[in-house]
């Protein structure tokens, strides 16, 4: 009886732990503590960025985004409406980037907290890629890379990092050539119209 | 002046030699580490865009009634040139002929197709193999091109992009045993089984149901010039196939509608394809590079 006892316990123990994990709290966008009204802009360029198909790593020195940012219903939302990407090259000395580009703009973006950490959510990514090079595999072959990615948000350093941790946390994956594949990139959140040189803070 | 003439003509005879010496080792593949398997790839023919080598190591081929389970690996192998407006690439076939091999594949119950059920007893099984899947009752099926390796199509973005048809293949099925003879076929060079493979999900008409395909998981390979795609699943099942015709010699008048019975219907819908496959796929240019590269 009383082991029947403790195993339930155990068992509810175990199921507030796991819906504490998983519940999804509603951060939003805050300025100098403030939770933003209206809408506000922010732009950047990646600090780093790199996606890798198994055997080929392909990186942009510029890698920049537009981001329109709101609060709506006490949950940070966003839409990425730009995403200019520059000077794209690959780990192969074969394959160079004739083309890259991001399409079907704009990306719509939620925060959400997992596990106590405040993520934004990216959906509806595609980034279409066309390799060159004479003795490259993939040369004319367009590669598009399409899903949803969260990256962790950073209050102190102001970022958004996104790898293969913060993907499988948020249980977002983006895919190229039927697979899942790795995207790495340190992002600064910064705003550049009402809120400029406010620090930009997510709770 | 006769030793003149004999140093002369020795001299000729040897610069003969080792000129055909010279000829027969540059005409030889010297390729090396994952480039080797590409040998049989056109890879100095510049209108070979990629060298493919394509096996599938598992799946199913259903005719009708017959289910037949691919147990033996079946190779295609060549090149295939740059994509055309239609998105497809010509195949250029394998320099040494064999394009498609030739893997005779066991047909489960044999001529007269009795299958035990899957919870038979091992011993029902055993006999069953033993009586009606031996030499004579036994019924091999092999797959083989209907058509010159022209008429096959690559689209390698649906390939990976597991959308719409990637490969089409125009094939033929070889029923032989040695009742049926060896001109038992299904499909032919003028009415052939026109496969059109896809690594995205199908859409048959009845009685199928769409099934699903993959792309597998890719890994690009010695430095960005050769991509392998493990587990690439192949799917069709919209294609029809026509009538057996050539089954039993010159009884085939009698033996070719006794087979086409026991097929049953052959039209689309009634018909399925299922290739598991490991792809390895290479830029032309770099295996002909390899070869260069290592004399």
């Amino acid at each position: 009886m009383r082991l029947k006892k403790t195993t339930i316990g155990v068992v509810l123990a175990v199921l507030c732990a796991m819906f504490a994990a998983s519940a999804s709290a509603s951060p939003s966008w805050k300025f100098e503590a403030k939770a933003l009204e209206g809408t506000e802009t922010v732009l950047g360029g990646a600090y780093e960025s790199s996606m890798t198909i198994p055997g080929l790593t392909t990186k942009c020195e510029n890698f920049l985004y537009k981001l329109s940012i709101e609060n709506s219903a006490g949950t940070g939302k966003g839409s990425v409406t730009e995403v200019p990407l520059y000077n794209c090259s690959t780990s192969s000395k074969y394959c160079t980037v004739e083309t890259i580009g991001a399409e079907s703009l704009p990306w719509a973006s939620h925060l959400a907290t997992v596990s106590s950490s405040n993520y934004i959510i990216i959906e509806g990514v595609k980034v279409s890629i066309y390799y060159g090079g004479e003795a490259c595999v993939l040369g004319e072959t367009l590669v598009v890379v399409t899903g949803s990615a969260g990256g962790l948000i950073n209050n102190t350093t102001e970022t958004a990092t996104f790898n293969a941790t913060t993907l499988t946390a948020t249980g977002t994956v983006l895919k190229a050539l039927g697979q899942k594949i790795e995207w790495n990139g340190v992002f600064p959140t910064e705003a550049f119209q009402w809120h400029r040189e406010q620090p930009l803070t997510v709770s | 002046m006769q030793k003149h003439r004999t140093r002369v003509v020795c001299m000729a005879l040897m610069a003969l030699a080792l000129a055909a010496l010279g000829l027969a080792g540059s005409a030889q593949a010297k390729l090396t580490g994952e480039f080797t398997r590409f040998g049989n790839c056109e890879y100095k023919n510049l209108t070979v865009k990629k060298c493919i080598v394509s096996t599938t190591e598992s799946g199913e081929v259903v005719l009708g009634n017959k289910k037949v389970p691919i147990e033996k690996p079946v190779v295609l192998q060549g090149g295939y040139g740059k994509a055309g407006e239609n998105g497809f690439g010509q195949f250029f076939g394998a320099t040494n002929g064999i394009t498609l091999s030739k893997a005779p594949q066991n047909v489960p119950g044999g001529l007269l197709g009795i299958v035990p059920e899957a919870s038979s007893p091992a011993l029902v099984k055993a006999l069953i193999k033993f009586f009606l899947e031996n030499k004579l009752t036994g019924v091999n099926s092999t797959l083989e091109l209907a058509k010159p390796a022209s008429e096959i199509w690559v689209s390698e973005n649906n390939l990976a992009g597991e959308a719409e048809v990637a490969l089409k293949l125009p094939v033929q099925i070889r029923l032989e045993n040695p009742f049926l003879g060896k001109n038992c076929l299904v499909g032919s060079s003028t009415s052939p089984i026109k496969w059109e493979l896809t690594t995205g999900t199908t859409a048959p008409p009845a009685p199928n149901t769409p099934i699903k395909g993959s792309s597998g998981f890719f890994e690009i390979l010695e430095e960005g010039t050769i991509l392998r795609s493990k587990g690439a699943k192949l799917v069709d099942n919209s294609w029809s196939a026509p009538k057996a015709t050539g089954c039993g010699g010159i009884l085939s008048f009698l033996v070719s509608p006794i087979i086409n019975s026991q097929l049953g219907t052959t039209t689309a819908g009634h018909n399925t394809a299922i290739l598991n496959n490991t792809v390895y796929i290479a830029s032309r240019f770099a295996v002909n590079e390899n070869n260069e590269l290592n004399p």
